[in-house]
């Protein structure tokens, strides 16, 4: 049973860890080697890429943008630029085009490599032709420069303190709500309180009035 | 579609606030009621708790503290702007 339980939560981690790898923006410190504009037809991958710019029909066969790079090592990398325009991801990106255009002004050559940090999110992965889409290109002091996460650690600052209220809420909810009505059920001294409390539930508001009806659904007392 | 994409994304960010705003709501009032009723313990005050509390309740409702509760509809909006334009315009 433990390694059951435990299964299931690493399953959890994993799948809410990559769903936040693939979703949050990450630099990539790259030369882009060129760009190119390409007919796709997105298949089965579809979920892995994004939709028309904002305005124009969606389709699933479609032009894209692509910028080509390689790593400092050597290694290379292939991001397409697409909008997201206001659907998922929300980063509301509607400057593919402008994204394309600084992209072409940086393009360099091994001899004079010009260094560039490629904000993106997503994975690139062969198998299933998927590409990281590009959201914005800076120039860079040279391949060693280090980039600080800034949204990324604003981002965890204020899912723990987001997570941290919910717990708060929901012991404030249990506290106040749950174990009183579970209290009332069991003590018989505490019924007569309990209608006092229903009496005054009208002056209570709106949710006073709720948990009121609620606790109208028990049964009565049997004499 | 543009418009409609636009809209539909207002429509839903809209709806997914005002849930949030509503439990908000509802947290911080049983607090400040827990706080009421703990002071009044505390303070070993006699007379009418009841309508004591009703009042610091109301004095809450009217209050500066509730008023900040909008921040949950202002700061995403923030947010979006300032995320619109970094990735856009900058």
């Amino acid at each position: 049973m433990r390694y059951v339980k435990w299964t299931l939560w690493l399953l959890v981690f994993l799948l809410v860890g990559g769903f936040l790898h693939y979703t949050l923006p990450q630099h990539d410190i790259v030369r882009i080697v060129g760009t190119e504009n390409r007919r796709v037809d997105v298949g089965e991958n579809s979920i892995f890429w994004s939709r028309a710019e904002v305005g124009m029909v969606n389709s699933t066969s479609r032009d894209v943008y692509f910028i080509n790079a390689r790593y400092p090592d050597g290694k290379t990398m292939e991001f397409r630029n697409e909008d997201t325009g206001w659907g998922w991801p929300p980063y509301f990106k509607v400057d593919s085009a402008g994204l394309m255009t600084k992209a072409k002004d940086m393009v360099s050559t091994a001899q004079a490599p010009v260094w560039v940090s490629i904000t993106h999110y997503g994975w690139r992965n062969k198998l299933f032709t998927i590409f990281p889409n590009a959201v914005g290109v800076k120039q860079v002091e040279g391949p060693d420069v280090t980039i600080i996460p800034w949204f990324n650690i604003f981002f965890f600052v204020m899912l723990g303190f987001i997570l941290l209220l919910i717990r708060r809420m929901w012991l404030q909810f249990r506290e106040r709500t749950i174990d009183p009505a579970f209290d009332r059920a069991g003590d018989a001294w505490d019924r007569v309180d309990a209608r006092a409390d229903e009496a005054a539930a009208g002056a209570r508001g709106a949710w006073g009035r709720f948990t009121g009806w609620l606790g109208s659904w028990k049964s009565k007392p049997r004499r | 579609m543009m418009i409609l994409g636009w809209l539909r994304l207002a429509l839903v960010a809209m709806v997914v606030l005002t849930v949030v705003y509503v439990l908000i709501g509802i947290y911080w009032r049983s607090l400040q009621r827990e706080a009421l009723e703990k002071r009044w313990a505390h303070d070993a005050m006699q007379g009418d708790r009841d309508a004591w509390i009703e009042a610091g309740m109301k004095a809450y409702e009217g209050g500066l503290k509730k008023r900040l509760l909008w921040l949950i509809y202002i700061l995403p909006m923030i947010g979006f702007s300032l995320i619109f334009f970094y990735v856009n315009w900058d």
